[in-house]
Parts: C-alpha cells; structure tokens; sequence
C-alpha cells in the first residue's frame, strides 16, 4: 500500500517520517511482540514514544531550541540507562549546559512586561527545553511545536491506520 | 510657481527612475551638520542629479535625514499610492508614492524616518504654493520630518539637521544635484530666520498626523524612554507571534490574549497526549489499541458494552503514582482487548469506566465542567472532530483498529467531569 502523505521529500513530514519508520523497525526487530507484563507494555510505549520524539527532533536538527533540549533529554536518558558511569560524564555536560542557559536567561525570564506569568510558566513546563526563554521565543518556539506535533501526529495516525489490518 | 513646477519635475525625474542612487549617495555623506547655505541657481534648469563632492555641504539636510535610512530601506515599501495628504492635488503619482511611503514609516513607529519621505513632505509643502505660510507652517513639519528622518542618532544631530533644513528651505532655490534640496530651496530666503527660529517646538506643534519626530520626541501619546521604546518593541513582536499561534490553533476565536494563550496550553497538551496514544497503540503490532486513561482528571469515559467473560483483574497496581496506576489499568484494558472486547469492557465496568462516542462525550463535559482538553475513548470512527486519533472500520468491538482517547479534563480537581462520567457509566 502506498502512503501518499509525504509528497515533498525534504519537507518536515517526509524526514519524520522516514526517520520514524526506521525507528520502529529497529524497535520491532529488537524485541518479540510477545507483551505480557504491564511493564513490559509500558516500557515499550515509552520506547516507541522516545523514538517519535527523537526523530522529530533529529528531523528538526537544532535549528530550534525545543528541539535542542529534547535531544539533549533524550540523550542524557538513554546514556543514563547505559551506562552509570557515562552518566557522570554527562551529568558534568549537562550542568555546564544548564548552568550556561541558565546565566544567559535569567535575566530575561521574568521580564514580563506584558503580564502573562502563569500560563507563560505553564507553556514553558509544556514545551520541552522551555524554561530558558523569555516570552517572545517562547512564543516562536511554541509555534513551530505546535507544527512539528501535528506532524508528529497525522503521520503516526496514518501509519496506524497503515497496520491496523 | 515656476520654481515649484521645477522642482516637481526634478522630484519627479528624481523619484522615477533613481530613486535609490540619490539615497546611496546622501548616505555616503554621513552626518554632517552643516548650516550651509544652499546654492541656489536662479535659472536652474533642472539639472538630473549628478551628485558632486561641491555640493555635499548643500545636502546636510538631506544627509541628516538619510543617515537613518539604513534602517528602512524604502525601496521595501510596497506601498500603493495612498494620498492621505489632502494637499496632493497636483501631485504627481510619485510623490504620492513618497507621502504615502513617509507616513507609513511614520505609522510603522519608525523613528528613523525616510529621507525621500521626508523630501516628499516638503514637496507638498511646496505644492501648496504658499511659501510664506508655507514656511511658517510647513517648516516645523519639514523640520519635524527632517528631525524625525535623521535624528535616529542623537538629539544634537536633529537639531543641526532641522537648522540644515531651514537653511535649505530658506534658500529658496532649486539645486541641480539633489531634488529635495531642490524644492526646498525653491523657499525665499527671508523665511530663513523664521524657520530657525520656530525650531522643534514649532514643528512639534504644528505637525500633521504623521510626522516623523526628533528621537527624543516621540510621537504623540507615546513615552520617550528607550526603556519604553524597546518594550513597545517588544509588545508588538509579542503580538506577532500570538496572532501566529491564533492560526496554527483551532477555536482561535478567544480575542483576550490570557484566554488565547491557554487555549494554546491546552492544545499543546492535547497534541501531546495524542503522540502518546498514538504510540501505545503501535504495542504489539499495532493490533489493539488501550483505552488509555489520562492522568489528569483520572476520568475515562467509556461506554459500558456488553460484559465478558473472564474479567481479568490483574491490575498492575505497582506504582504508586495516580499516572502509572492509570497507565497500569490502560495496559490492562488493552491486553484484554487483544484478547476480547467483551472482557476489556467488563473490566472497564468493574473501574467504574464506559465507552462512549466522542460527539456524546463533548457534549457532556461542556456541559458539566470546563474541561478544556476532552479527548475521549470512542468506539465510533464517524467522529470528524479533531479529538479523533484514529477512525476504526467499526467493525465492531473487536475491531483491532478502534482508537481511544481519554478524556482529561483540564481542570485537574474537577470532579464534575467524572461525575457526569459517572452518570454515564453507570446507567
């Protein structure tokens, strides 16, 4: 069967896409269907969700700070559960990280003058690499968010529909 | 007259076909501040303009104006003749053009205004043919938009180039290099005292609506602070990007900006929530897909079908957290979907939990609560709705398709979601 959701190669939805389905076969090849416990189910979704995620960003390379952030989470996750060890090496990048962004934005992170501090805070939880940014990037970012996730969503969507018969 | 006819067809000349060199060539002069009088040839033919080094000290006005013009390159302006300026009657297109062009710099908050903009402003001036009023009137609005094109720098800078421009005005004769000078020296040169006299406070008062004014006078209503300045800035990049997120967004009808950005919470969550749907439902081959339960409001309205028969209750209670407790019976559900729909049902039944088709479910939570995020589990794919993930065959319950949502009502201790849940789960 032949999806014609992505006619543009380069476009967003044609790199997520390619990048996702190659996720999913790796994940598919890696593990038999067999999902007996709850946790083994849900440790499978989150891989699969890891795998959307990462190729969503790895779509968007780092020309985006959200997209930034959530490979960096995503690589510190996975060099987590590797290696204990490794995790020492980037927990010292990652403070550096966190410690720069951190020194760059706090001058700017409450500089609210257009008074919208709650859901400002909440948009900033939502979006991932988002409390680093003042109102106005925020904003930006959140827009392109919003773009790639609908992506993310129609394309995981159709390829459902794909398998489910 | 016959100056100003001049000098409207050395603007014209000047406007149609060069428009840029003109401009180039003024900026490469810089900021000089130069009370210079203006070389005024009284049989001036118009002369195209031939920018010489002779006359750059004729073009401190114009210098002062379009030291500035870095900032807008008015060649950017796609501005259709707007003739707001009344005085345009025997205007040229082109001049209009410029008008129109000024005050959109003006409009635009540019504080930088446009030197040709500027240069269209004492054009009009001069086509109203009134030199003596026009001096006295349309000095300070010269001096203004000279101020405003070229004070983008400094206070100092306005003044000399406001002094510039009363110099040039005053001259009252047409220069061959450079058009604006040109119709503004077409001005008698007895107005020259005046017009350095009346100075700023004159053209501040006098202004029309859109004049371009000295940096450290702003435009009408407006705070002079930088301070102020950038945040205004600010704002309106802010502005921008709302109006962006409005379309990307559905029900983007919410005109007060806090409702607006909580909408866009709420998409975003939404959205979220849908990946991660749509990621459990790839478990095991994309065969079943869990009615997944939200942690938010912990409501799952579902429908209560037909009850099964060996209702599994193994319910993965391990952690602790109301998510994985949620996520724990979501797993279960779709195990016992795999299986058979009957029992998944039976189990939901025994939670307290019921499928229903989305259109029901909004409907009941708009009705009960506020609940601004409700994704629901349906079995019925002829929901069009943007809560749909996924529309099944509908086949039926075992229809390995069927795709599930949860309603989460946002409004996290709201139980009046759950309680109009349960007035449908329970029948």
């Amino acid at each position: 069967m032949n999806n014609p959701h992505h006619l543009n190669p380069t476009s967003l939805k044609s790199r997520f896409t390619t990048r996702f389905l190659r996720a999913l076969t790796k994940i598919r090849a890696q593990k038999p269907i067999s999902s007996s416990s709850p946790t083994e189910i849900f440790r499978r979704y989150r891989r699969i969700k890891a795998a959307a995620d990462k190729s969503m960003a790895y779509s968007v390379r780092s020309r985006r700070i959200w997209s930034r952030a959530m490979l960096w989470k995503l690589r510190s996750r996975s060099y987590r559960r590797q290696d204990p060890c490794s995790g020492r090496r980037s927990g010292k990048t990652n403070q550096a990280i966190m410690k720069k962004s951190s020194n760059e934005n706090t001058t700017t992170r409450r500089e609210d003058g257009v008074g919208f501090v709650e859901e400002a805070d909440e948009l900033r939880q939502l979006v991932p690499g988002g409390e680093t940014m003042n109102l106005c990037n925020l904003l930006d970012e959140t827009a392109h968010y919003i773009k790639c996730l609908t992506t993310q969503v129609q394309v995981m969507k159709k390829i459902a529909d794909f398998y489910s018969f | 007259m016959q100056p100003c006819s001049r000098e409207m067809q050395a603007m014209n000349s000047l406007l149609n076909p060069t428009q840029q060199i003109p401009l180039q060539d003024l900026q490469i002069n810089g900021n000089r501040h130069h009370h210079q009088q203006i070389h005024v040839p009284s049989s001036s033919q118009f002369q195209y303009p031939t920018p010489t080094s002779t006359t750059h000290h004729d073009d401190s006005f114009l210098e002062q104006i379009l030291s500035s013009t870095t900032s807008f390159p008015w060649s950017d302006e796609t501005g259709p003749p707007n003739p707001e300026d009344n005085n345009n009657a025997g205007f040229n297109y082109d001049e209009m053009v410029l008008a129109s062009k000024l005050r959109q710099h003006q409009i635009n908050g540019g504080a930088a205004g446009n030197p040709f903009a500027a240069m269209k402003m004492m054009l009009m001036m001069q086509q109203q043919q009134q030199q003596q009023q026009m001096m006295l009137a349309g000095r300070p609005t010269v001096a203004s938009a000279a101020a405003g094109g070229g004070i983008t720098t400094n206070h100092q800078g306005g003044e000399g180039s406001m002094q510039a421009l009363y110099n040039v005005f005053g001259d009252g004769s047409l220069h061959g290099t450079m058009q604006a000078k040109s119709f503004v020296g077409a001005n008698s040169a007895t107005e020259m005292t005046q017009s350095q006299g009346s100075g700023p406070t004159a053209g501040e008062a006098v202004t029309a609506p859109e004049k371009p004014k000295q940096r450290v006078r702003a435009r009408r209503g407006q705070a002079t602070d930088p301070h102020s300045i950038a945040e205004r800035l600010r704002r309106v990049r802010i502005a921008e990007r709302m109006k962006a997120l409005q379309e990307l967004v559905p029900n983007a009808n919410k005109t007060d900006k806090a409702s607006m950005l909580d909408e866009i919470i709420d998409y975003v969550k939404f959205l979220q929530l849908q990946v991660k749907v749509l990621s459990m439902s790839r478990l095991g081959g994309a065969a079943a897909v869990a009615p997944l339960v939200s942690e938010g409001g912990g409501d799952c309205i579902q429908t209560s079908a037909n009850g099964g028969s060996h209702p599994r209750n193994s319910n993965g209670d391990q952690t602790p957290s109301a998510n994985d407790r949620l996520t724990m019976t979501e797993h279960q559900v779709a195990k016992l979907m795999e299986e058979d729909m009957g029992s998944a049902m039976q189990y939901l039944q025994e939670k307290g939990l019921c499928l229903m088709p989305i259109s029901l479910a909004t409907a009941i939570s708009s009705a009960t609560s506020r609940s601004r995020n409700p994704m629901i589990n349906h079995e019925n794919p002829t929901n069009g709705s943007h809560l749909l993930i996924q529309s099944s065959g509908g086949d039926g319950p075992s229809s390995p398709s069927m795709s599930v949502l949860t309603v989460q009502s946002a409004t996290m201790g709201n139980g009046g979601l759950e309680g109009g849940a349960a007035s449908v789960s329970k029948p």
